[in-house]
């Protein structure tokens, strides 16, 4: 217990005693984290949006006009089991009539003495998925069905939609990946610097009987704590960021950015304990070699 | 007991020890003598296990070079205290920081290390200056603090590597005293020196050295 609290202390007092080092580490990790943490808001708010608009895809299914009723109920039926389908809605040949009054203001009935509207249904698909959505193979299955006369979707939108979705997930990934290697290049250069400064206490700590993890200890303390102070200005300037950004930002496009600061400041200090251990363990490995 | 079968050891310029057969008892208090770059601190190094013979072994209590374990060296080096020449003194921490350092090591209580440091010190003449920095020590306050940081966790063997060599006549001699002193309490004492007028009719054991050849002892 008091070794653990002394390699603790020791770790703590090696901030003080290599301040310069560490004003570097922190505020090289206070940077990466903060692009890292702003990668994280925008992809999670890209994804609302891609949630949002996949919300608005719509597949319409006319039916052929001798069929009845019954069957295509039926039919309908067998749409909600194909997957990616969400809901089905049914439109009869009266719903369809009143959908042309609101939209026209007139009766289809006073135009051409009956009601020519065919029955048709609308297909929503499915809104959560995290890779590229194609709903061709949905169209296609519709489309089998002997009963369905016509097809109407928005492919080339939702192909260029899916599209830029998937290359922008793809692009963010690789950037959050460059991010992180890079602060763990910072913190393990860092500590290389610090550990190098430190050699001579390194020496008399393997004289003495220190065995390496002993010698390693406070070296990666001083990194962890490195990582969590700068994990900690990160999360404090994303957090007032995005406060201010949401407001403004609600008051020109009614959008509200989606973000929860815990959450937030969990992931930005797990990542910076995970890679300021990595940093640190690195360098001093590679030193005690 | 340490004993050295055959060990050699050669640097890649050139310098070294060869075929060394050597031991020392328990409670043997031997001085290695020999010109610099004669091999005497390569000697101490090969007992430590900070160099590992290339040929033969070193034999230290039950810790056999040919075949320890890197993990396990630490543990040899705790029945160890080592001297230098150079003190290796951390200027960053006061002499108390500096002494309990090897007992944090090992893994002592707090209230065992302010003890044991206390006592230390006291055996050492250095009462009273525990929260002086090394920068505020004399030379020969230095190295009787690096006395005292190597025999604060009792150790078996002192290893002194030319620890008089940046000292007064005076002071060197009172060192070798307080050696005595420790020697006469059951440790081992195997100090290295260039200084054969320092060390000659104390009546203790000489080894010479000389061109990394032990050539009587």
């Amino acid at each position: 217990m008091d070794k653990m609290m002394f390699l603790l202390s020791e770790g703590v007092k090696n901030l003080w005693r290599h301040k310069l080092t560490a004003f570097t580490a922190i505020f090289s990790t206070f940077l990466t984290l903060s692009v890292a943490g702003s990668l994280m808001i925008v992809g999670q708010n890209t994804n609302k949006v891609i949630e949002y608009l996949r919300g608005k895809y719509k597949i319409e299914v006319f039916f052929n006009e001798n069929v009845p009723d019954k069957q295509i109920a039926t039919v309908v039926e067998a749409f909600n089991k194909i997957n990616g389908v969400r809901s089905t809605t049914l439109i009869s040949r009266s719903d369809a009539g009143k959908i042309f009054k609101s939209q026209f203001g007139e009766n289809i009935l006073d135009i051409v003495g009956y009601n020519p509207l065919p029955v048709s249904c609308v297909v929503n698909v499915v809104t959560f998925q995290n890779d590229k959505m194609n709903v061709m193979p949905i169209v296609e299955r519709i489309k089998s069905f002997p009963e369905v006369d016509e097809v109407l979707y928005q492919g080339r939108l939702i192909y260029r939609i899916e599209t830029y979705y998937q290359k922008f997930v793809q692009v963010m990934t690789a950037l959050l990946i460059l991010v992180l290697v890079i602060t763990v290049l910072i913190i393990s250069n860092t500590v290389r610097l610090t550990i190098f400064a430190k050699h001579e206490l390194i020496q008399a700590l393997q004289l003495i009987g220190a065995t390496r993890s002993f010698v390693k200890a406070p070296f990666v303390i001083e990194g962890v704590l490195h990582g969590l102070i700068g994990a900690t200005l990160a999360a404090i300037l994303l957090i007032a960021g995005v406060e201010v950004g949401s407001d403004l930002l609600y008051s020109v496009s009614k959008f509200k950015i989606q973000y929860s600061p815990f959450v937030l400041f969990g992931i930005l200090s797990s990542l910076s304990i995970v890679i300021s251990f990595l940093g640190s363990s690195r360098a001093i490995s590679r030193f005690l070699k | 007991m340490i004993r050295l079968d055959n060990a050699s050891y050669t640097y890649a310029k050139g310098s070294g020890v060869s075929n060394v057969n050597i031991t020392f008892g328990d409670d043997e208090f031997a001085f290695i003598i020999g010109p610099t770059g004669s091999g005497k601190t390569t000697l101490l190094r090969m007992i430590y296990m900070d160099l590992m013979p290339q040929v033969g072994k070193v034999v230290v209590d039950k810790y056999d070079s040919s075949k320890i374990k890197l993990r396990k060296i630490p543990y040899l080096r705790r029945k160890i205290g080592m001297v230098f020449q150079n003190y290796h003194l951390l200027e960053d921490r006061n002499l108390f920081d500096n002494i309990a350092l090897s007992l944090h090591v090992i893994g002592f209580s707090k209230n065992e290390i302010v003890d044991r440091v206390t006592e230390s010190l006291e055996e050492v003449g250095l009462d009273g200056k525990e929260d002086r920095y090394p920068e505020e020590l004399s030379g020969g306050e230095q190295q009787r603090a690096c006395v005292a940081r190597a025999l604060v966790k009792e150790p078996d063997i002192i290893l002194a590597d030319e620890p008089t060599g940046n000292l007064d006549p005076v002071t060197s001699f009172e060192l070798i005293k307080l050696f005595e002193e420790v020697n006469r309490e059951g440790t081992a004492v195997i100090m290295a020196s260039h200084d054969y007028n320092l060390i000659k009719g104390r009546g203790h054991r000489i080894v010479e050295i000389q061109d990394g050849t032990v050539r009587q002892s």
